[in-house]
């Protein structure tokens, strides 16, 4: 095979799995908007998961954000006093640490713990032939395993994200004191004059578009493992390169709407 | 705790959290007042921009909503002002787009009397430009002229300075120069000073002299003393013997 060959067939395969995973995704979202598809299964198991990815974990969420959060607003306002930028402190929080960071960090702390378990999970249910149990039974795969995982997804990433940025605005508060000698009321009426509706409703989106795609493509590649067990290493590795793919285009594209 | 209970519980309190939080920025952003809208004109679009503040004594009360351009090639620049500041927009505000050096542009509204009838949404001011960035250049533009003056002067002088460096040069330093005949006369003042070395050590010779001279005055001048007090003796003993004596003559032996 020559090297253009190569390229080609790289391309086709990368083109056909991108479409297989847009129309997978249409096929979810249809079905998430569906009234039909919510039955008391579907909500016990939705509950299950919003349990595992967002009640369990948020002692650990809450932690990591109040450290990190707090570190990292430290640091930027020390940043900006050095640099002499005080006046821009509301844009930098609400524009940066808020509408990107937040999300970004919400969105790779669940990825880590929810999608790579959602793919094992699902790679390991096709070894094990437990979907194809399920089909024999007449559950609707989609309804019963796809669907709750994917409304959890949605759901876990907009409000820890926005607990994430609560957490990091009240770090603001403590920091502009101690660095800027700067009062609550000051505070608040920076980040209040810095804070852009459309940012936040942009942020928002973002973050409903990470937690769909983030469980989406590793439920997709985790249905796409074969009978045997040294498939699973592989669909899982293959899934979750592809979730880290995704959310660096839906950054990209959420940076493009608001330079827009 | 059932994991339901849970899971309802982080559900109801984080949305409410976000939906407090997005009805107290849209309700300070004055997304639930009425807004009344007002049309501005301008020759020019130039510095306008949507979304640019309007300012009343400092205080934001409204925005540049949109730009127009009409069919005269005028700027039409839609500003809007909620309801509770519309009392500042009077008949006679004066519409001023400031520019300034450094910050945001922003359009100030002046109202001298606020006891003047609102104004009517139909009527078009027009907005005056003040560009801070322009009138500093202007600012500048007559002192740049004034420096390049300066330079130019300071060049032509130290050219000049030069000239006369190597005048004096020459002149201090040259064959002819001051210098050579500074050295001719301290070569003089040396062999004088040389002849008068003599003539010092005689004087220190004299002043020698005389001050053993002075000793022996001084030796002199206590003999002299005693001789004195002994006539001082005689004197007073012979006074004693003449007040004694009836006889006024006295025999000297």
């Amino acid at each position: 095979m020559t090297f253009l060959e190569n390229i080609g067939h790289l391309t086709v395969k990368l083109m056909k799995s991108f479409a297989e995973t847009i129309y997978f995704a249409g096929k979810v979202l249809y079905r998430i908007f569906q009234p039909s598809t919510y039955n008391s299964a579907t909500r016990t198991v939705l509950v299950d998961q919003i349990y595992f990815t967002s009640v369990q974990i948020l002692p650990v969420f809450i932690a990591t954000s109040v450290i990190f959060g707090s570190l990292l607003i430290g640091i930027v306002f020390q940043l900006l006093k050095d640099l002499g930028l005080t006046q821009f402190i509301g844009n930098v929080l609400m524009g940066l640490i808020v509408t990107e960071l937040s999300p970004f960090f919400t969105v790779l702390l669940i990825t880590l713990r929810s999608g790579s378990a959602i793919n094992a999970e699902m790679a390991v249910m096709k070894v094990n032939r437990e979907i194809k149990t399920l089909e024999t039974f007449h559950i609707d795969v989609v309804n019963y395993l796809l669907v709750p995982r994917v409304i959890n997804g949605i759901i876990s990433l907009v409000l820890l994200s926005t607990l994430f940025s609560i957490v990091l605005m009240s770090s603001g508060i403590l920091f502009s004191r101690i660095i800027f000698s700067m009062s609550i009321d000051v505070y608040s009426n920076i980040l209040l004059n810095s804070a852009n509706f459309s940012d936040i409703v942009i942020a928002l989106v973002k973050c409903a578009c990470f937690g769909f795609f983030i469980t989406l493509i590793p439920i997709h590649f985790g249905l796409r493992a074969s009978h045997e067990l040294t498939s699973v290493p592989i669909v899982v590795s293959r899934g979750m390169v592809s979730v880290f793919t995704a959310i660096l285009i839906i950054e990209v594209l959420s940076l493009i709407t608001k330079l827009m | 705790m059932s994991r339901e209970y849970k899971v309802g519980l982080f559900i109801i309190c984080t949305t409410v959290i976000i939906f407090l939080a997005l009805l107290y920025l849209a309700r300070e952003k004055g997304f639930f007042t009425t807004v009344s809208t007002f049309t501005l004109s301008s020759k020019t679009g130039e510095g306008f921009t949507e979304g640019m503040p309007v300012v009343f004594s400092g205080f934001n009360i409204g925005k540049v909503h949109a730009l127009e351009l009409n069919d005269k090639g005028i700027v039409l620049i839609k500003i809007k002002i909620p309801q509770r500041h519309v009392k500042w927009i009077k008949a006679d505000s004066s519409f001023v787009l400031y520019r300034p050096l450094i910050g945001a542009a922003r359009i100030v509204v002046t109202t001298d009397n606020l006891g003047s009838p609102p104004m009517p949404e139909n009527k078009i001011p027009e907005v005056a430009i003040i560009n801070d960035i322009n009138d500093a250049i202007e600012k500048v533009q007559p002192l740049l002229e004034k420096i390049t003056q300066i330079a130019e002067n300071l060049e032509r002088l130290s050219r000049k300075v030069d000239t006369m460096a190597a005048k004096t040069d020459e002149q201090v330093f040259g064959k002819d120069g001051t210098l050579s005949n500074i050295n001719k006369i301290l070569k003089d003042v040396a062999g004088k000073l040389e002849k008068l070395n003599a003539t010092v050590d005689n004087i220190n010779k004299i002043s020698k002299e005389a001050s053993e001279g002075m000793k022996d005055f001084r030796t002199l001048r206590s003999d002299i003393d005693d001789a004195v007090k002994a006539l001082d003796d005689v004197a007073s003993k012979i006074d004693t013997i003449l007040s004694k004596k009836k006889e006024t003559e006295i025999k000297v032996p």
